[in-house]
């Protein structure tokens, strides 16, 4: 195992030339999380996005585990887990099924069972056999989630998880993400939930287009709370 | 972190497999059903191509059979240059949609598994250049048999040459996919449709266009189809350098025009394929010094719009030379060949020129920002359709009236009747969406429904009648005061009509229906 998952250095992100945020250094270490907090629009969603392979770093140096990420390599999609804000369903296929094609996809023994205590962590064995479709947009987002931990990842990475999650599940989303992190997982979120950050993260950083800061928890929580509303 | 414990990854094929019979378990379709649906779409092709094959044949019989002089083009001239702009539009299309691409459902569940992607990929992959090929066999394979009437053989290796060449447009463009130079192709594509019509007028020019057979002998056919062999095993070994953002961006854009071809809904299928080469951003926002109030606004907006959309520029260039080129042909330089290039062209050009008015009609929250009712905004967006058309009526009458010897009168006329194109253009950007609920009418091509043809005949009806002068006028090859007076009179009313905000049809006036007038609001 790496002692570092996640390096950046002076990493800058943008589009069509453009820089969305200041160059962000930060790392990431195995059995930590870092939170990344900032206004809508700082640039918090686009760093992630590098990091996931999806978009070229304009500038800089960025290394997930070791490499320069690809989502293009096998091995990378094996180890590192993004859970973005992504609406997209089969369909025909039920919320068991999308769960089963997520583990079994990734080679998990005994799928059927990971997909089976998932159902029922996230509070979903009601609706297992129901389409998405049919499903409100919390209960969407507590799928997406439990996608993500029905396949094996060394670095978890998500989008502002806790949109559109009631308290209670905010509330298991941290103490998940703690278990993750005992277990030697890595965590990257962005996220604009103050209690979240504290909870779970270990340091944090403050994106915006003038300057990228590493705060602790506690002073990231309480920027959020200055954010405008 | 997790203690799952992991064994073999599936393939890709187990993990396609998975998905569609798990989505055929429940789609509530029995294998009869299918056989139904499948005889059924196989009668409709057959009926379609019969009747395309008489269609053909008899254009052939009515085209007079004259030879073309030096200094005018052959229709064999024409059709190769026609085929060089689908050519052109073959490879920006190809690169506007991809050509790879997976849909949203498929790119968000099965690319970040670890599973090969190669053969993931190549079933999408090997489905646009196979839609090329086939067209291009086809379409070609109609005007070199059915139009020029050439050798039959020499007929079917044009046509084979030709299904190829499309096929290799397509995987060219997938191959530049992969090397992340998607924009490069699709202006490499909408280059060569720029050029076709220079090339015809080149022919012209040239004497070089007076062949009357353009055929191509069996080896070219035979290099263009182990070229398309060796460009579809290049594609193939390079599937798995394309990345998420990119398929999930092409999967993006064919579901968008999928859905608009299966809706009947052009706007819908422009807006898809000019945001697919849209940047994501600007260098520097317009400074919009002509603003000086809500309708320079969008006067200004409109050109802006115009302006940074190079393909539709080029568009309606391309289609003033349409015009000029059939005066130049012979077999095409009758009152109806005249006509028929006039009309089409036109058209064509007024749709490149109402961008502004499609955007506003999907997304009309800016126009209700401006203190202007919907007709005033209508009125204000045929400003822009009003001049570009009048740029492009001068070259296409001048050519027009050298053909009708009445220079003069002809170029007044074509001016005259611009507002009816403007009217035209902005009708058909405000037409309302569909009415689905109508009943189906049985057609060769299969059933469609009723209310379709009154909703897409908006616009071009204005254009139809509003230019009936204009036709007359061509019929009789002259202009007289009286036939420009009733042009400026039908150019009045084009413009009343283009201005109105009801979206009943033409029947459901004359039926008295209750009004749906979208009020004093666009």
């Amino acid at each position: 195992m790496a002692s570092v998952v996640l390096q950046a250095s002076d990493v800058l992100v943008g589009y069509g030339g453009a820089p969305v945020c200041a160059p962000a250094s930060f790392r990431l270490a195995p059995g930590k999380a870092l939170a990344l907090v900032g206004a809508n629009g700082s640039g918090k969603s686009t760093l992630l996005r590098a990091v996931l392979g999806l978009l070229e770093p304009m500038g800089g140096t960025l290394r997930v585990l070791g490499e320069a990420p690809d989502e293009r390599a096998a091995a990378f999609r094996t180890r590192v887990c993004g859970v973005l804000d992504d609406d997209a369903w089969f369909p025909a296929l039920t919320v068991r099924e999308h769960l089963y094609l997520t583990a079994r996809g990734h080679g998990v023994l005994g799928a059927n069972d990971v997909v089976t205590g998932l159902l029922e962590e996230f509070g979903l064995e009601q609706e297992q056999h129901a389409l998405p479709v049919a499903l409100s947009s919390g209960q969407r987002r507590r799928l997406l989630l439990a996608a993500g931990f029905a396949r094996p990842r060394d670095l978890l990475v998500l989008d502002e998880p806790e949109q559109r999650l009631d308290r209670a599940m905010r509330d298991h989303l941290a103490s998940r993400l703690i278990d993750e992190k005992a277990a030697g997982g890595a965590v990257l979120l962005a996220t604009h939930d103050g209690d979240l950050v504290q909870q779970v993260a270990d340091r944090a950083v403050f994106v915006s287009d003038e300057a990228v800061e590493v705060l602790t928890p506690a002073a990231a929580a309480a920027r959020i709370a200055r954010e405008p509303r | 972190m997790s203690h799952l414990e992991l064994g073999e990854v599936p393939t890709a094929r187990e993990i396609r497999r998975f998905t569609v019979l798990a989505g055929n378990a429940r789609g509530g379709a029995g294998i009869g059903a299918v056989v139904n649906d499948a005889a059924y779409a196989v009668s409709c092709a057959v009926i379609t191509a019969v009747l395309a094959i008489g269609a053909v044949g008899q254009l052939r019989e009515s085209l007079p059979r004259t030879p073309a002089p030096p200094g005018s083009l052959s229709l064999a001239a024409v059709a190769v240059s026609a085929l060089v702009a689908a050519a052109g539009a073959t490879l920006g299309l190809a690169a506007r949609l991809g050509p790879v691409g997976l849909g949203g459902p498929e790119a968000a569940w099965w690319l970040p598994l670890p599973v090969d992607r190669r053969p993931l990929l190549r079933r999408p992959a090997r489905r646009l250049p196979i839609v090329a090929a086939v067209v291009g066999l086809l379409l070609v394979g109609f005007v070199a048999l059915g139009v020029l009437g050439d050798d039959p053989g020499a007929a079917v290796a044009t046509a084979i040459a030709a299904g190829a060449t499309g096929a290799v447009l397509v995987l060219a463009a997938g191959l530049a996919q992969s090397a992340g130079r998607r924009r490069p192709a699709r202006a490499a594509g909408d280059a060569v449709v720029a050029a076709a019509p220079v090339l015809a007028l080149a022919l012209a020019v040239s004497g070089a266009g007076s062949s009357s057979s353009w055929a191509l002998p069996w080896w070219v056919a035979v290099v263009a189809v182990v070229l398309a062999g060796a460009a579809a095993f290049a594609l193939d070994a390079r599937l798995d350098r394309l990345g998420t953002p990119t398929l999930r961006a092409g999967g993006s854009v064919v579901t968008q025009a999928a859905g608009a071809l299966v809706s009947f809904d052009s706007r819908e299928l422009g807006r898809a394929l000019t945001d697919a080469g849209t940047p994501a951003r600007r260098r520097r926002s317009a400074a919009l010094r002509t603003v000086r109030g809500p309708v320079s606004a969008l006067v200004t907006a409109d050109l802006v719009v115009l302006r940074r959309s190079s393909w539709h520029v080029v568009q309606l260039v391309g289609t003033a030379l349409v015009p000029v080129l059939a005066t130049r042909v012979p077999q095409l330089a009758g009152v109806g060949g005249v006509l028929v290039a006039v009309l089409v062209a036109g058209f064509a050009a007024t749709t490149a020129t109402a961008e502004g008015a499609r955007r506003a009609e999907a997304s009309p929250a800016l126009d209700r920002l401006l203190p202007l009712d919907a007709r005033s905004v209508r009125q204000a967006r045929m400003v822009v359709p009003w001049l570009a058309m009048t740029a492009w009526s001068v070259p296409v009458f001048v050519a027009v009236g050298m053909w009708a010897h009445d220079v003069a009168g002809f170029l007044a006329l074509g001016l005259v009747a611009v507002p009816v194109w403007a009217a035209g253009a902005v009708r058909a950007a405000y037409r309302p969406a569909p009415n689905w609920d109508g009943p189906l009418v049985a057609t060769p091509a299969g059933a469609l429904p009723g209310g379709l043809a009154g909703v897409l005949a908006r616009g071009p009806d204005v254009v139809v009648l509003g230019l009936l002068p204009l036709w007359v006028a061509l019929g009789l090859r002259t202009v007289t005061p009286t036939m420009l007076l009733l042009q400026a009179v039908a150019a009045t009313i084009a413009v009343a009509v283009g201005s109105s905000t009801s979206t009943r049809t033409l029947l459901e006036r004359i039926a008295g229906e209750p009004t749906t007038d979208a009020g004093g609001r666009p």
